[in-house]
C-alpha cells in the first residue's frame, strides 16, 4: 500500500515539476521570434510572436471588438483564421457554433501567434481606432442616465455611422482589479467629428456604469475605441419606425441627427417608452426634429402620473395602436432583449417584414 | 472561479474555504430556512418573468414589489463549465414594504438552481440565501 502511495507521490511530483519547468521556460526563454500575419490575402504584418492574436493586432492598430479585455468571456473578438492557428482551446468552444468551426472562426483573444497566420477580417475594422480623450461635460439626463461628452485630441477625428457603438475603458478602481471595456452606443451626430457623446444608464453593481456615474469627472482622460456595429439606417424609401427605451435613446438620437445632416426626406415615427415622467429625457430636443424632418415623436408612459397628456401604456401597446400598413415600414429598435422581442412580435403582427426589423439588442 | 478568469472579480471573493465547504454551509443555511435551492431559484425566476413584462422599466408586482430587468452586451460561461452561455441580464427587485432591494442576474439563478452556489464570502456578487428569502418573501412549503 505504502509502495503504491510512494509511486503516486513521485509521479505527481514529477508531473508538477515538469509543468512548472515549462511555465518558467515559456516565461523566461520562450521566444517565438517573428511571424507574418496575412490579412485578407493582401496586407502583411510582421509581428513579434508569442502574444494573443487580439493583442498583436491591437499593437498593429487593428482593433477587434472585445468587451472583456481579452479574457474569453464576451465572445466578441471572433476572426476567421485560414491557417496557422493550431487546435481550438476549451475556452473558445462555448462561443463557437458548428458552422463557425467549419469555417475557421476563432476567438482572437485565445489564439496565440506562434507562427505565420492567414486571417480574414471585415474591412470596416480598419476604420476602428483607439483614442485617449478628455471628458468635456457630464450632464444628468434622468436620476439614472448621464450624458457624457468626450472630446478627441485636436489632431484626431472619428468617422462613424449613426447607430454604431464604441468601447470605453474603465480603469482599475475599487470594483475592478484590472481595466475593463464596455460598449456604449454613440448618441451624437456623425457630423460631429471631434467629439462623441454617450447616454449611459447606471446598472446597479455594474463595474463600468458605476465608474462612469460615481467616479468620472470633467477633465478626466478616458481610453475608448471604435466605432463598431452594424446597427445603422439602411438606404431606401420605406417609412421608418424607431423604437427605444431608456439609454436605447442614444443611437436613435444619432440617427435622427444624421437624417437632418443628409437631408433625408423619408417619413419616420419614433416611439420612446418610459415608466413615468421622471424617466423621460431629451423630449424637447427630439421634438425639434419634427420641424426638420418628416418625423413624429411619440413618448409613451407605462405608469403616468396625473396630468400626463401623452400616450399611455406599454410601448408595444402604443405601437400596436399607431402602426397601420406594416409593409410600408422598416424598423430600428434599441433596448433590452425583452423589449426588442416584444416589439418584434408586434411589428411582425402588423405586417412589417422581419428582415426589415433591425435592432441593437443589449445582451 | 478565480478573479479575472470569467469575471473581473471572480466568484469566490476572499473566501479561503474549499468550494465544497462553501456549498455545504449555504446548503445548511437554506435548509434551516425550510427552503431548497430550487425553491429560491424558482422564486427569483418568477420575479424575472414579471420584470420582463416591464420592457426595461420598473413594473409593480403584488402585493408590494417593484422589479426591473436590465441587460448589457455579452454573455458569460458558467464557472462549473456547464454547456452554453448565460446572458448578462440583471433583475432588480424592490420590496416596498421592507424598504429593501436586491439585484441578481441570470447567472445567479443558474448557479443557485443547478449548483446550489451563492458565491464566496465577500465576493462582489454574493447573495446570502437568508437575504434573498427575506426580500423576496420566500416562505417554506
Amino acid at each position: 500500500m505504502n509502495a503504491v502511495f510512494l509511486h503516486i507521490t513521485i509521479f505527481t511530483a514529477l508531473a508538477c515539476g515538469l509543468a512548472l519547468f515549462m511555465i518558467i521556460a515559456d516565461f523566461f526563454i520562450g521566444d517565438y521570434g517573428q511571424a507574418v500575419i496575412t490579412v485578407n490575402n493582401s496586407k502583411k504584418l510582421e509581428v513579434e510572436a508569442g502574444s494573443t492574436l487580439l493583442s498583436v493586432l491591437k499593437g498593429q492598430k487593428i482593433f477587434i471588438p472585445s468587451a472583456c479585455g481579452g479574457r474569453g468571456s464576451c465572445g466578441l473578438c471572433k476572426v476567421k483564421i485560414i491557417s496557422g492557428a493550431g487546435d481550438y482551446l476549451a475556452t473558445e468552444l462555448p462561443w463557437i457554433s458548428a458552422d463557425e468551426k467549419k469555417s475557421g472562426i476563432r476567438l482572437s483573444c485565445q489564439v496565440k501567434v506562434r507562427r505565420n497566420l492567414e486571417i480574414e477580417i471585415p474591412e470596416s475594422l480598419f476604420n476602428i481606432h483607439e483614442y485617449r480623450a478628455r471628458v468635456e461635460s457630464i450632464r444628468n439626463l434622468t436620476y439614472d442616465i448621464k450624458e457624457i461628452k468626450i472630446s478627441l485630441p485636436e489632431e484626431e477625428q472619428i468617422n462613424f455611422k449613426a447607430g454604431q457603438f464604441m468601447q470605453i475603458e474603465t480603469p482599475v478602481y475599487e470594483l475592478t482589479a484590472q481595466p475593463v471595456y464596455r460598449a456604449y452606443s454613440i448618441a451624437s451626430s456623425p457630423g460631429q467629428k471631434n467629439s462623441v457623446e454617450f447616454e449611459i444608464r447606471l446598472v446597479p453593481g455594474g463595474i463600468c456604469t458605476t465608474y462612469i456615474h460615481k467616479h468620472l469627472k470633467i477633465g478626466d482622460t478616458v481610453t475608448l475605441n471604435g466605432p463598431y456595429g452594424d446597427f445603422f439606417v439602411r438606404p431606401g424609401q420605406k417609412k421608418i419606425i424607431f423604437i427605444a427605451g431608456g439609454s436605447g435613446m442614444a443611437p436613435i438620437k444619432s440617427m435622427l441627427a444624421d437624417m437632418v445632416l443628409q437631408k433625408n426626406t423619408r417619413q419616420a415615427v419614433y416611439f420612446f417608452g418610459a415608466r413615468t415622467q421622471k424617466d423621460l429625457f431629451l423630449t424637447d430636443e427630439i421634438r425639434t426634429y419634427e420641424n426638420r424632418l418628416a418625423f413624429r415623436f411619440i413618448p409613451a408612459l407605462s405608469s403616468p402620473e396625473p396630468g400626463w397628456k401623452g400616450e399611455s401604456g406599454l410601448i408595444t401597446e402604443v405601437v400596436d395602436r399607431y402602426i397601420q400598413n406594416g409593409p410600408e415600414y422598416e424598423a430600428y429598435l434599441c433596448g433590452s432583449p425583452g423589449m426588442i422581442n416584444a416589439c418584434v412580435s408586434v411589428l411582425v403582427k402588423k405586417g412589417v417584414s422581419e428582415k426589415e426589423i433591425y435592432f441593437d439588442k443589449f445582451g | 472561479m478565480q478573479a479575472g478568469v470569467i469575471t473581473g472579480a471572480g466568484f469566490l471573493g476572499n473566501d479561503r474555504r474549499n468550494l465544497i465547504d462553501i456549498l455545504d454551509a449555504d446548503f445548511r443555511t437554506v435548509a434551516s430556512l425550510g427552503l431548497t435551492h430550487n425553491k429560491i431559484a424558482e422564486t427569483m425566476e418568477k420575479f424575472r418573468k414579471h420584470a420582463e413584462s416591464g420592457l426595461g422599466e420598473f413594473i409593480s408586482i403584488a402585493p408590494h414589489f417593484e422589479a426591473r430587468i436590465d441587460a448589457v452586451r455579452g454573455k458569460l460561461p458558467c464557472p462549473f463549465e456547464d454547456r452554453g452561455l448565460i446572458s448578462k441580464t440583471s433583475i432588480m427587485v424592490k420590496n416596498l414594504f421592507l424598504k429593501k432591494e436586491i439585484i441578481y442576474t441570470d447567472m445567479h439563478i443558474h448557479l443557485i438552481n443547478i449548483h446550489g452556489f451563492y458565491q464566496g464570502k465577500r465576493s462582489l456578487f454574493r447573495l446570502d440565501p437568508e437575504i434573498i428569502a427575506e426580500i423576496l418573501e420566500i416562505i417554506p412549503g
